[in-house]
């Protein structure tokens, strides 16, 4: 992947070519990934064991979320594009800013609160969606106003390039790159291979729709798309969360969760400063070790899943112990008072930055197992 | 479905005893055939929610001992027996507690679990085929019983537990080493669980080198080989013709347990619900399909002719509370699925289907012997399921006419079953090793603590050589009106022994072990000697060895072609009483050295297709034999009339 494409802004526009798509889906690609950071330290900060239906709620959430980046892989696989995760630009600082959004809003490493639910509701809403730039109802100035606007663009762009290119010459990537069912995965949704139009539109709608609901239900689409048990979508997991009540089956977006209440207890979290950066523990000490070693073990990650999204499908099984390993080096770390006396006496823990450097990439390669 | 009047209450089609594995599949085939089942389940169900799962997983941990029955809470009005039951006493012999009595020479150590899901929720899903030649071990090496079927009749019925169980497998590799035939181009619904790295340690280091089991006997070529399991793996692609396979994950939770992550503790429970157990099945029942849990059956009811109609069972509200009220239910075709032991005690408190005198008789099990070792750099152990691979040289051939042939398994669980690791280590590197009565030494701390733990129990390692038990009269179960539970069922008395044939093979598996040590370079830590936690300690030939159950009990309503001497015939059909089946290890005659779970599945799978007959016949609509019966109605009047 040349240099400039990790990290630029699609242009304000339905992709035109083949390299207008390979921008915006690398986007799309860092657009997934930026949601998982605040979502991990969310569930990390529960005390263990309390709290359990928001953990395996905010888990399966994380779960697809990484499905919608392999999905998204694979689509930019699919129209020979690479992907690129292993590279410091690839990881947003946070507090990062959601983009493709009208409102600014700040995305920060918040422990499990009401102020971070909030955040992940702003990021899951379904909203109205605008069409794409260039239709007659959205002016040329007007910017994104929302996720679900950029993937509807991202789609037009599919179906316009293969109506003009041709679709076997749209999807000209090579499927041995494909992450597929065979490959580690362990939540909703399925790992589908995308090789052709349908399957690319298939792929662009359980990333929506496991996020948003299918419109005007509070519901995903994994049993219709795939045999599996329905589960209200992200927005409406995290909203019973919010509202400590569960949606019933027959709920809707306008009734709210009318179902049985959910046992929610926010003081069993550590409570962390959201703007927490390693340099703030002091050099040498303990928690400044821990935190180097959990952004170099998030590098390891991300060096496994690069592999994975470019030509070794298998090395996806990786994840596991990777993922394993972070969770223990959160918690470690969540455990453990903030060194500065200040914010210890807020009742403050020290936790994971995901500052992750070039410095923390180095490292990560030497340790990278062997294929 | 019967077009027939029916009571619309208390009458089905079905009544199954026992939501565990069998009869959980036995309630899913016929209700989906349209058959109207009750499941009578005498515990509780707490566990088919997830919050239930995850209150099984806190009182596993919080468990003193890690037995295969810590995670599931005591049940006074259904009790299960219990591997701590069993105590070895400082010169050897044995004292029982808990739910059994026994009055055996050596322990029956082997426990089951009475609740949904029942012994399946603890197992270890192994699921290995029998081979061939193990449906016939009288016929071919002179011991045991033969069955009256043969691994043909139940091949297809292998292949549908494998698919409903959600096997992980290499066919390929089981048919080479194993000996055990598959159809061409069969593939497993997923491909093998990965081995470990000590598989892979072992397999380097075992694999082409020879063994003799004894000097001058046969040699055998070790080959360390992937074991079948009923865990979700990687799927398939090429199975079911290319459809491929969707793996079925944890019952009360979406989207959860589709995969293995490798947690250890697959016995006592699953953290995941990687591992097939029953629960699964329950959620895909049809709704024709009422379990009624809480609901203990306490006698098979039969009229004067000994026609099974029924069952009386006692439902109970508190598991504490040994209070119940007495109901009954009735039906076409009653099918006791409770366990090998509890079937035979149901039997025999109801005086049913003993006609032969081997009701509660051949009680079997794995008598298992394991050896333990340190490797000679840390090998990784508690990750991975228990068991990924084995060794099947020793599962049959000429030797199994003199002894009992085993099969090796490789466990990833350290010493958890051999010496109660790690627990145990850091007790001994506290100081703590001598026992409560003794001043306790100088121990470990902190880091230099970890530092030792770390370097001894990353390197432990067990081997796991589970023998064939032959069929023999004298292992039994019987009871005894002195002896009851809470609610005044009779527990069973167990009678057992090993055969000293069984014997041999468990001083052979000793031979093979220390080969093997001496291959790997192992430092053997194994010791066998009377004490508490050496229940199934015994002296033979002059060597000490002490064996552990497997959770494996068979044979006590036996399978076989003559009604005077078997209980069931090849449908696991009682011969006494054509509406009463007895389903479950309890119907096999032998075991061979597989885990039997796979094959408990396949035999109640082929037994549905004939009580589905039954039912079928039953429900056929009678043509009554007008014409001479109308013949006689009409003759009678006009003979009134003349006279």
């Amino acid at each position: 992947m040349t240099e400039p494409t990790v990290r630029r802004e699609p242009p304000f526009r339905v992709p035109r070519d083949r390299a207008d798509l390979h921008l915006f889906l690398q986007a799309a690609l860092a657009l997934e990934h930026l949601t998982i950071p605040p979502y991990l330290t969310a569930m990390y900060t529960l005390r263990p064991g309390t709290n359990r239906h928001a953990f395996y709620a905010i888990r399966g959430v994380v779960l697809e979320e990484m499905l919608h980046m392999t999905l998204v892989a694979n689509l930019l696989n699919a129209v020979g594009g690479t992907p690129c995760v292993a590279d410091p630009r690839f990881v947003t600082g946070y507090p990062a800013l959601l983009p493709f959004s009208k409102e600014k809003v700040p995305i920060a490493l918040r422990h499990f609160s009401v102020e971070a639910l909030e955040t992940f509701l702003y990021i899951e809403r379904p909203d109205y969606v605008a069409e794409p730039p260039g239709h007659p109802s959205v002016a040329d100035d007007d910017g994104w106003t929302s996720i679900g606007q950029f993937y509807n663009t991202i789609r037009e762009g599919l179906v316009r390039l293969a109506d003009e290119l041709g679709e076997r010459e749209l999807f000209c990537g090579d499927p041995a790159l494909q992450v597929g069912p065979r490959d580690f995965y362990n939540s909703g949704g399925e790992v589908l291979t995308v090789t052709d139009l349908d399957s690319a539109l298939l792929a662009l709608r359980v990333i929506t729709e496991e996020g948003e609901g299918v419109s005007g239900t509070v519901f995903d689409s994994d049993d219709t798309l795939f045999g599996e048990a329905r589960e209200p979508a992200h927005y409406f997991r995290f909203d019973e969360i919010r509202r400590q009540r569960s949606y019933g089956p027959l709920d809707t977006p306008a009734t709210g969760p009318t179902g049985p209440a959910v046992d929610v207890r926010w003081g069993d979290a550590y409570p962390i400063d959201p703007a927490a950066k390693a340099a703030h523990y002091p050099p040498g000490s303990g928690v400044r070790l821990a935190a180097d070693r959990f952004n170099e073990a998030y590098a390891l990650l991300l060096c496994l899943l690069e592999r994975a999204f470019t030509g070794e499908p298998a090395a996806l099984q990786g994840a596991i112990p990777a993922m394993l390993e972070l969770r223990d080096l959160a918690e470690q770390l969540y455990r453990n008072p903030h060194p500065d006396p200040a914010r210890r006496a807020q009742g403050l823990y020290a936790s994971p930055t995901y500052e992750v450097t070039t410095r923390h990439f180095d490292r990560a390669r030497v340790a990278m197992p062997t294929p | 479905m019967s077009t027939a009047p029916r009571p619309a209450t208390d009458r089905y089609d079905v009544i199954v005893a026992g939501a565990g594995l069998a009869g959980s599949l036995v309630a899913k085939q016929l209700g989906d055939q349209g058959w109207r089942v009750l499941v009578l389940e005498a515990g509780t169900r707490t566990l088919d929610t997830w919050p239930g799962t995850l209150d099984a997983m806190n009182t596993y941990y919080a468990a003193l001992a890690k037995v295969p029955n810590a995670p599931y809470r005591p049940n006074a009005a259904a009790p299960s027996p219990d591997v701590i039951d069993v105590q070895g006493l400082p010169e050897g012999g044995f004292r029982s507690n808990g739910y059994f009595v026994q009055n055996g020479a050596l322990p029956y150590s082997s426990d089951y679990l009475r609740a949904t899901g029942g012994s399946a929720l603890h197992w270890m899903g192994l699921v290995p085929r029998m081979q061939p030649e193990d449906f016939t071990v009288r016929s071919a090496y002179g011991y045991g019983r033969d069955w009256p079927i043969g691994y043909a009749d139940l091949e297809s019925h292998y292949r549908t537990a494998e698919r409903m169980m959600g096997a992980a497998g290499d066919a390929a590799e089981q048919a080479e080493a194993a000996g055990t035939p598959y159809p061409t181009g069969y593939v497993y619904p997923m491909h093998p669980v990965p081995p470990t790295y000590l598989d892979r340690v072992l397999a380097a280091r075992l694999d082409g080198k020879p063994v003799r089991e004894a000097p001058g006997a046969e040699e055998t070529v070790l080959r360390v080989v992937t074991t079948p399991a009923a865990r979700n793996s990687t799927p398939n692609e090429q199975y079911d013709a290319g459809r491929g396979h969707r793996p079925d994950g944890a019952a009360g939770l979406p989207n959860y347990g589709e995969r293995c992550v490798g947690n250890s503790s697959c016995v006592p429970i699953c953290p995941v619900q990687a591992k097939y157990n029953p629960l699964k099945t329950q959620t895909t029942w049809s709704h024709r399909v009422t379990l009624v849990t809480h609901a203990v059956v306490s006698r098979v009811l039969a009229n004067g002719n000994g026609h099974v109609y029924g069952v009386e069972y006692q439902q109970y509200d508190d598991p504490a509370a040994p209070v119940h009220t007495t109901r009954t239910a009735e039906a076409d075709i009653v099918v006791l699925a409770a366990h090998s032991i509890e079937n035979a005690r149901l039997l025999l408190a109801s005086g049913l289907a003993n006609s032969s005198d081997q009701v509660g008789r051949n009680l079997m099990d794995h008598p298992t012997l394991l050896t333990w070792g340190l490797l000679d750099h840390p090998v990784g152990p508690f990750r991975g399921p228990g068991s990924t691979s084995g060794m099947e040289n020793f599962r049959t051939g000429p030797a199994r006419r003199d002894r009992a042939p085993f099969r090796i398994e490789i466990a990833n669980w350290g010493w958890t079953w051999s010496a109660g690791s790690p627990g145990s280590d850091v007790a001994r590197l506290l100081g703590m090793g001598g026992g409560s009565a003794q001043p306790r030494g100088k121990g470990l701390f902190g880091p230099r603590l970890r530092e030792e733990l770390g370097r001894h129990v990353g390197r432990q390692f067990t081997l796991q050589f589970a023998m064939e038990q032959d069929a023999e009269s004298r292992n039994r179960v019987t009871l005894d009106p002195a002896h009851r539970d809470r609610l005044g069922n009779l527990r069973p008395v167990i009678t057992y022994d090993l055969s000293d044939r069984v014997k041999r093979g468990i001083a052979a598996a000793k031979d093979v072990s220390d080969q093997i040590f001496g291959l790997i370079g192992a430092e053997d830590h194994t010791s066998y000697a009377p004490g508490p936690f050496s229940a199934g300690w015994f002296r033979f030939e002059g060597r000490d060895f002490v064996f552990q159950g497997a959770g494996h009990g068979a044979g006590t309503h036996v399978m076989g072609d003559d009604p005077a001497t078997s209980v069931v015939d090849q449908w696991q059909r009682t011969w006494d009483h054509p509406t009463l089946y007895a389903v479950g290890c309890g119907s096999m005659p032998s075991m061979g050295t597989a885990n039997p779970s796979l094959t408990m599945a396949a035999m109640t799978l082929r037994s549905c297709e004939q009580i589905h007959r039954d039912l079928t016949e039953l429900h056929r609509p009678r043509t009554l034999r007008s014409a001479p019966a109308l013949q006689v109605a009409v003759a009678i009047p006009q003979q009134e009339g003349q006279s």
